[in-house]
């Protein structure tokens, strides 16, 4: 088990980025053989702490130890020398090699002829494997393997430079619950063995199973560090986040909505995939339904369903008593508008104008001349769309790839503007924009509801879901475990919600 | 052990296939197609294609693709032809400088691809012309300055098209590649980049792998593949024309693709290419044999190639569901 | 900003250079109003084709198969013809059945394309051969010859007002495309798919069908190419056509057409059809010989795509510098 002899330490460490301080003073220190959990909200500096220490950003201030000793980080291959490996979310092996090659590629042993000798890899694969009990083999085709059995590929890898310290980053993201389970045995046994391992995660059951000591950052700095039998779930939430912003104005607000008539009757929705099932919820006139919950919790993929760009596996999506059949096209003609979680990619089209893109959902209401499109309407409908929600520059012509993201934030949602709408689905509208364009987003949804639009807003931002929500749903492994409606909502009950905390135990 | 490996089932697939096209002509054509003769010409016409096939299987792992080939034996053709017209060097010189003119292609073809990062069958599509008209450019002209067939019958240089009893000097060089190219691809550090840049090009760029040199390295061996492919086919012609190629950058394409090297980059093997190699020759030699319309071949290898190509995207698509569930049990042993 | 206006100025430009170059190296031959309406009329059945290919690259796609589906849709037209006895209406059906042939061709390349997702270059890359074998089935290997009826040579010859018939198809052609890409909600969505596929499918647009009916497009245009390459020469073989993939894709991409899609305009193509018809004319005048001209396009081809390459992998590298700056 755990000693007391620390490995790693980073002391005094400040990081920011054009001028906004990201970590302040921050102290990490992580022992032999310890499982050490880093916990915090979003953009409370998890990742970019993680980062100093694997040398992707520098620090501008501070100092790392390892082993006692002063060393300086300046990219990943420092770090892997050292014996750090980090274990990326995106991971890295390559399919259609075997395992044996995966660990270890670019560093094959060769035989007299200068020839890979696999039979020797194989061999070293399998003490790594033997020594560490993983369920493995080093001869299979990685191609056959699943996810979780690829991650632990990544962390032989790591275990055959002779790594003393692994860094798992949301290790169970995309891992079904038994690949979950086969990790945390992994995981127990490579403590057992005197490996140390950085677990950053949002689970808290994860982080209260495995870890030895728990350190939690908020707004850059060290919250606290817990010992194991302080780790208590309830304790975590409020340290999270925070006494005096849970009682603050913007965290804390009594939740008010009026069963008005029924605009959106979702009955017994259930995914092809499984990542979300049996759902069943309503979305009344002039609402704003905000859906809570871990990221992975399957409310992207529920949005997606109702709004039909994935096909459910069953179920029925009923707006303003009518049926939907669900596709894309159907739900616009409707009355449906969706803004995408992954702007980029799936929000715009980088290359047109603000003008083509708030055009293009809505041509069948565009007059046209015979069968061509009147650009003179397109482009007023664009001025119209530019000045009622403020997009920057206010050029019709500006090609949406090149502007802010709050901008381009403004474009995607303001072609919903143009038309009527009955229902308005929006993932994540302001991940990674400024405050002005938040507060502008906020005020638009706001103005939609009162004019009687169903809203649904997906979140992971709980002041902004606290925020704009008449009524909160959260959401767990797939299913809505718990509704506030018409009570006092804080971050620490929603939070606690979608981690499964029971509410008495919350409440002690 | 629980299933076949993905990659034992394809070439278990593919060699079914050309032994049902072997029974299939057997069966139409009697001995006019089953007789120990006519499968020595095919194994030969199998091999300047599976000798350029090994490079442009290298490119294909690598998810690119050469489309010049063709042109690159035409412009080394050109260029031993020149020499032999014009010098008095001895043939092995000529047929090195020959070698060094493909490397040369190659290495351009590499550096428009690693370097510059033009999309592959673009950059090759057009040194595919630019090669054919260089070939033009330099080829051998006639006392008023027509372009001529410039005979390369000299007995040292046109030995190379024969035999030794039933080996071909051609068949014994393709083994020679398909097994150095075997070796290389699965027992070297440059094999396993190859895989590993088609698989994944960053996970490869992450563990350390140069992807640009590997891509350099893989079109740089598709031109010296090629000027091989063309030291043998001009040696057997007894002659350089500035036709030499013209259409061949099909051949080992097809090869690969129906020898279960996926376009998609990152599978198949040399064997497999000559597996496919072997069909094609095989499927040209029995449309000749029931005295069918050549032109049917061109009909034939072009649904051939579509339906394989279906057929592995939509088994790929299978298998990697499988891989997931499977995965998702596996957890729990 | 200051390589913006060279980008949008420097098409013109080129053009007026080329011209000034020849006009002084060939001042008596190039300059005339006929070599003019003979390059025109020699690039024409390019400036159709690209009319309908630019529909493919738009999205993204690519069709290798040009070559050979134009030659065979030439043979289809002259059998088609010969069948009728080269009547007058044997013309129509033969120009019917060419364009029935192209349409076809342009259907199975769409839907193996999207329903397989298979390369789009790798499906075309083996139709060219089926479409090579068959149109050697059908002629048996030999040049059909098509000298009858006065309706059928009319179409690649006729001269109106000084200028052959096959110019004017050429700008019917191109307003067409031209119409249907700056003016329709269609043409709007093309730009959409071949810009972010995943976004135009959220917009409730249907990418499936609208792949499909590019290739559709460009097998159309392929055919009628096809019909007038077979007019313009009296006669069809399997043959017909060769060099025009590389031909009709080097137009495009000096055109700046994005072959990785969702850049180009109609306008850009055909400028670009014409100034590689002054560059095979120029080359001609000057009397390097046209299997020369390959080096030339080639490298055209590479410049440009390469610039296009590297300013995207600039891009790239830009955006994830703002990236990990803006990750505060």
């Amino acid at each position: 088990m755990a000693n007391h002899e620390t490995i790693l330490e980073a002391k005094g460490i400040y990081k920011s980025f054009s001028g906004v301080p990201v970590l302040q003073d921050v102290r990490f220190e992580v022992r032999r053989g310890e499982v050490h959990a880093l916990m915090g909200e979003n953009g409370a500096g998890k990742s970019t702490l993680i980062k100093i220490i694997t040398g992707v950003y520098t620090k501008d201030d501070g100092q790392i130890y390892w082993e006692g000793k002063p060393v300086e980080i300046n990219n990943y291959q420092d770090c892997q020398k050292l014996g750090v490996a980090c274990i990326y979310q995106e991971l890295s092996v390559i399919p259609p090699l075997t395992v044996a090659q995966n660990v270890f590629l670019g560093r094959e042993p060769k035989n007299a002829f200068g020839l890979i000798d696999h039979k020797k890899m194989n061999e070293m694969t399998q003490e790594l494997i033997d020594k560490y009990e993983f369920p493995l083999k080093p001869t299979t085709i990685v191609d056959n393997l699943g996810i979780g059995q690829r991650q632990l590929i990544e962390i032989l890898k790591g275990l055959s430079q002779n790594s003393k310290l692994l860094i798992m980053d949301e290790p169970t993201a995309s891992l079904s619950g038994k690949e979950a389970e086969m990790l945390f045995r992994i995981i127990t046994t490579l403590r057992e063995q005197n490996v140390s391992i950085i677990y950053i995660s949002h689970r808290l059951e994860e982080v209260y199973r495995l870890s030895d000591r728990l350190t939690i950052l908020r707004d850059g700095k060290n919250e606290a560090v817990l010992q194991k039998e302080e780790i208590v779930p309830a304790k975590v939430i409020k340290t999270m986040i925070g006494k005096e912003v849970d009682e603050s104005a913007g965290s804390k607000k009594m939740l008010h909505s009026e069963d008005t008539e029924v605009r959106l009757d979702v009955q017994n929705l259930t995914d092809k995939a499984d990542r979300f099932r049996n759902i069943s919820f309503q979305v009344h006139r002039g609402e704003i339904l905000g859906f809570g919950g871990l990221i992975g919790a399957g409310r992207t993929e529920l949005v997606r369903a109702i709004y039909g760009v994935d096909q459910a596996q069953s179920g029925t999506v009923i707006l303003d008593g009518k049926t939907l059949s669900p596709s894309p096209k159907n739900s616009i003609l409707a009355g449906i508008g969706f803004v995408p979680e992954d702007r980029r990619n799936q929000g715009f089209i980088p290359l047109l104008s603000t003008t083509r893109n708030v055009a293009l959902t809505n041509y069948d209401i565009l007059p046209k001349n015979g069968l061509s499109v009147s650009d003179a309407a397109e482009l007023e409908m664009s001025k119209k769309a530019i000045s009622s929600i403020d997009i920057r520059p206010a050029d019709p012509g500006k090609q949406v790839g090149v502007m802010s993201g709050g901008n381009q934030q403004k474009v995607v949602l303001g072609k919903w503007l143009m038309r009527d709408l009955n229902l308005l689905i929006v993932d994540e509208p302001t991940a990674g924009i400024d405050v002005g364009a938040k507060d502008e987003i906020y005020r638009i949804l706001e103005d939609l509801a009162r004019q009687g639009v169903a809203v649904i807003v997906v979140t992971s931002d709980l002041q902004e879901l606290i925020r704009v929500s008449h009524r909160i749903l959260v959401m767990r492994k797939g299913d809505i475990v718990k509704e506030f409606k018409n009570v006092e909502v804080t971050q620490s009950k929603v939070l606690a919600a979608g981690q499964g905390v029971a509410e008495e135990e919350e409440a002690s | 052990m629980k299933q076949m490996k993905q990659s034992t089932l394809r070439r278990l697939i593919s060699i079914a296939m050309l032994v049902v096209l072997i029974i299939l002509f057997s069966a139409l054509a009697g001995t006019k197609f089953l007789n120990a003769n006519n499968f020595i010409e095919i194994v030969r016409d199998t091999s300047v294609v599976a000798i350029v096939g090994v490079g442009v299987t290298y490119a294909i792992i690598t998810a690119g693709i050469d489309l010049s080939t063709g042109s690159i034996m035409a412009v080394v053709g050109m260029t031993m032809a020149n020499i032999y017209a014009y010098t008095l060097w001895p043939i092995p010189i000529m047929i090195l400088l020959g070698l060094i003119v493909g490397v040369l292609c190659g290495l351009f073809n590499g550096y428009i691809i690693g370097k510059i990062g033009i999309p592959e069958f673009i950059g090759t599509l057009a040194t595919m012309t630019i090669f054919r008209a260089v070939t033009y450019i330099i080829a051998v002209k006639d006392a008023n300055g027509v372009i001529m067939s410039q005979p390369m019958n000299i007995s040292t240089y046109a030995v190379l098209g024969y035999a030794i009893g039933p080996f071909y000097f051609v068949v014994l060089a393709m083994i020679f590649f398909v097994v150095a190219g075997q070796i290389l691809l699965k027992y070297t550090r440059l094999g396993t980049n190859i895989y590993a840049v088609g698989a994944n090009k960053k996970a490869a760029a992450l563990s350390g792998i140069d992807v640009a040199k590997t891509r350099m390295i893989v079109y740089t061996i598709v031109g010296l593949c090629a000027a091989v492919g063309s030291v043998f086919t001009t040696a057997r012609l007894q002659s350089a024309t500035t036709a030499i190629g013209d259409g061949f950058e099909f051949n080992p394409i097809a090869a690969a693709v129906v020898g279960g090297v996926a376009l998609s980059g990152g599978s198949g093997d040399v064997v497999g290419m000559l597996i496919g190699a072997l069909f094609m020759a095989t499927l040209e030699s029995g449309v000749q044999k029931l005295d069918m319309n050549n032109a049917y071949q061109y009909v034939i290898k072009g649904v051939i190639i579509i339906l394989v190509v279906m057929f592995d995207a939509a088994y790929k698509n299978r298998m990697d569901r499988a891989a997931k569930e499977q995965g998702a049990k596996e957890g729990m042993e | 900003m200051k390589n913006f206006n060279l980008t949008k100025y420097s098409k013109p430009l080129i053009l007026l250079v080329f011209i000034i170059v020849l006009t002084i190296l060939r001042p008596s031959t190039f300059l005339t109003v006929s070599n003019f309406a003979n390059v025109l009329w020699s690039i024409s059945v390019i400036g159709i084709m690209v009319c309908g290919t630019i529909f493919v690259f738009l999205i993204g796609g690519i069709d290798l198969s040009i070559a050979t589906l134009c030659g065979f849709c030439a043979v289809v037209t002259v059998k088609t013809i010969t069948y009728f006895h080269n009547s007058t209406g044997g013309v129509f059906a033969g120009i019917l059945a060419a364009l029935a042939v192209g349409a076809a061709a342009g259907c199975l390349h769409g839907i193996v394309i999207t329903r397989f997702h298979i390369p789009a270059f790798l499906v075309t890359f083996a139709t060219q051969s089926i479409f090579l074998g068959l149109s050697m089935i059908v002629t048996s290997n030999k040049i059909i010859s098509c000298t009858e009826p006065a309706a059928f040579t009319a179409i690649g010859a006729k001269k109106i007002l000084g200028f052959p018939l096959p110019i004017y198809l050429m700008i019917l052609i191109a307003a067409l495309a031209w119409y249907v890409l700056r003016k329709t909600e269609f043409g709007r969505y093309i730009y959409a798919v071949g810009g972010n596929a995943t976004a135009a499918e959220i917009s409730g647009i249907n990418v499936r069908r609208s792949t499909v009916l590019c290739y559709v497009f460009s097998g159309l245009t392929t055919a009628l190419g096809g019909v007038i390459l077979a007019s313009m020469t009296q006669q069809a073989m399997a043959s017909t056509g060769s060099g025009y993939t590389n031909d009709v894709i080097t137009a495009g991409v000096i055109g700046g057409v994005s072959l990785l899609g969702g850049e180009g305009t109609v306008l850009g193509a055909m400028f670009g059809a014409v100034l590689m018809g002054l560059l095979n004319n120029g080359l001609n005048l000057m009397s390097v010989p046209s299997t020369h001209a390959g080096l030339v396009k080639g490298l055209v081809i590479i410049i440009a795509v390469g610039f296009d390459a590297l300013q995207h992998t600039d891009q790239a590298r830009k955006k994830v510098k703002k990236i990990v700056k803006k990750e505060a």
